[in-house]
């Protein structure tokens, strides 16, 4: 990488930081490079970086700046350096909401996205939508159902995730591209079935009937990802909250506590122990899993763990007791949050004595 | 925005009765906002910074936009975050009502953010993504010096990472092919099959006048 390498009066100057004392009018009108042909991809590239190195420390740039900027770098479409190309979906998707006209990039993005190259298709999908209206959002409907059941996981992902974006643009999205995202549902890569399930339920959500119907065929197959079962876990409490499916759906979230998955056990005992059963015997073995984290070695488990456990406190503090000896050993612990929460977990719970040893 | 309270209260006028009765369903619903349970979203990152050893932001997003709106409450969070985290390395903080994840190395710091409510599981993952990416990347020279340097491919990964808030792709190997490192710039012996087939490709390619990629 020594694409910055060539800086060496830059590096004297800003001891060792090749992007201190930059000024936005230089580095803007050195943008003015970009209108050279042929084009020359190292040299912009570190041009544009040092473009989204400035924006993303804060640096305001005005309409007419920023429109210049993205005018000019819309000429690098004509390289085919991958790097550079993808540097300049990054500088669309941050100078779309400064700049004005930035609907001229339509038809580039749209070829890339359809092209052969997987590298552009996935970026290009997530660019294209950045900039897209309520009255693109037609003309590029049918491209967007098809990057969806794309085979590549990257394309299809960056597909469902730019609709739930597009919501914002037009409400209906999801639900347009349903059928699209209950094929992609079946995928085996873990982040497509995660983003098509989150589309899914996006779709349905106004739809109490759909989402008992999603969530009871789902909890019936074993969904490969983590991250879906964690989202599942979150519907189906939904549902239970609401009481729906009360027995089967409750049986589900208790046999998520046996998943390979940590995330996805804490997940469950965290739904659990928040359902509002008062049950003892409901109440066992989340509890007897949350007290299992406290005792791990990493410090996020067992602050997830002892924040639960707090949490529960208030309104089981009987339940919580047990934990009791585990909670006690983190007063010690390193992690100062983790230590405040357990001495607020005690208070709560125990007598004098436990603070006080 | 909540149905239970909106239809309790058009009910209760209807009928006269008394406004006590939507009061105690608007309390129900707090409860619930609580974070009792969780919504099913997939938006979970609030925010992802790597910060040099004084606490100046080398690279930071942030996707929710009620959280920290302009860039000066931003780095007025990241320099109270900073001062929280370089000396204690515990890996986890709650900060402002975001739980803030984080890991260090030599004289750079790694965060990614989430809401107070969200699985701590999750962020962790995403860390664990950026920081392998970013050592891949590096080729395990994981320092301020190499990050600015390739601070291009570093920014891309970023971006496969979260998109918007939402994770995108939580598994390091993955992001770091999606970055399509400058081939030239590994040594040959270093390439995997996949990226020497591509640069076969576009060195092909190169020589194809006519044909757009």
């Amino acid at each position: 990488m020594n694409a910055f390498k060539r800086d060496k009066k830059e590096e004297e100057d800003g001891g060792g930081n090749p992007f201190q004392n930059m000024e936005k009018t230089t580095v803007l009108q050195e943008a003015r490079t970009f209108n050279d042909t042929p084009v020359n991809p190292r040299k912009c590239a570190h041009i544009l970086t040092k473009i989204l190195y400035l924006i993303n420390q804060g640096e305001q740039l005005g309409t007419t700046e920023a429109t210049e900027a993205f005018f000019a770098m819309t000429k690098l479409f004509q390289s085919r350096d991958v790097v550079l190309r993808r540097l300049v979906y990054l500088g669309i998707k941050e100078l779309s909401s400064v700049a004005e006209d930035v609907i001229i990039v339509t038809s580039s993005l749209t070829k890339d996205m359809t092209g052969k190259e997987d590298l552009y298709r996935a970026a290009a999908i997530r660019a294209l939508c950045t900039i897209t209206d309520g009255g693109m959002l037609a003309a590029i409907e049918r491209y967007m159902k098809q990057a969806i059941v794309d085979k590549s996981p990257a394309v299809s992902s960056a597909a469902l995730v730019s609709s739930l974006h597009l919501t914002s643009v037009s409400g209906d999205v999801a639900r347009r591209w349903a059928n699209e995202a209950q094929e992609a549902l079946n995928s085996d890569n873990v982040m497509v079935q995660y983003h098509a399930l989150g589309v899914l339920y996006q779709a349905r959500k106004s739809d109490k009937h759909a989402v008992t119907k999603l969530v009871s065929k789902l909890t019936r197959t074993s969904l490969k990802s983590p991250y879906a079962a964690c989202m599942l876990i979150r519907m189906a409490c939904k549902l239970l909250d609401e009481d729906e499916g009360a027995g089967e759906l409750y049986e589900f979230v208790e046999s998520c506590l046996r998943h390979k998955s940590e995330m996805v056990v804490y997940e469950a005992a965290h739904a659990l122990v928040n359902l509002g059963r008062s049950g003892s015997r409901e109440l066992a073995s989340p509890i007897s899993v949350l007290q299992l984290f406290c005792g791990s070695p990493k410090p996020a488990l067992r602050f997830a763990a002892v924040r639960t456990l707090n949490k529960m406190a208030m309104s089981h503090p009987a339940a919580v007791t047990a934990c009791n000896l585990d909670l006690e050993n983190l007063i010690t612990d390193s992690n100062r949050s983790i230590a405040t929460l357990a001495i607020t977990t005690l208070l709560k719970t125990g007598a004098e004595s436990s603070v006080d040893r | 925005m909540f149905p239970i309270g909106d239809t309790a209260i058009r009910k209760g006028r209807k009928e006269g009765r008394p406004v006590t009765r939507v009061h105690v369903t608007l309390i129900n619903f707090d409860i619930n906002m609580d974070g009792q349970l969780l919504e099913p979203t997939l938006y979970t990152v609030k925010g992802m910074a790597i910060l040099d050893n004084d606490g100046n932001r080398i690279l930071a997003k942030y996707y929710d936009k009620k959280i920290f709106p302009t860039s000066k409450e931003q780095k007025a969070f990241e320099k109270n975050l900073f001062n929280k985290t370089h000396r204690a390395n515990a890996e986890i903080i709650m900060l402002d009502g975001l739980t803030c994840v984080y890991r260090s190395n030599v004289d750079l710091f790694f965060y990614v953010m989430g809401s107070s409510h969200e699985n701590e599981l999750i962020l962790m993952s995403v860390l664990n993504c950026l920081y392998d990416s970013v050592s891949q990347i590096l080729r395990k020279n994981v320092e301020k010096r190499a990050v600015l340097d390739s601070l291009d491919i570093v920014m891309l990964a970023v971006d496969e990472i979260c998109d918007g808030g939402i994770i995108l792709d939580a598994d390091a190997s993955s992001v770091v092919q999606r970055v399509a490192l400058r081939t030239d710039d590994i040594p040959l012996g270093e390439q995997t099959v996949a990226q020497t087939c591509t640069q076969l490709q576009w060195s092909h390619r190169a020589r194809m006048p006519g044909d757009l990629p």
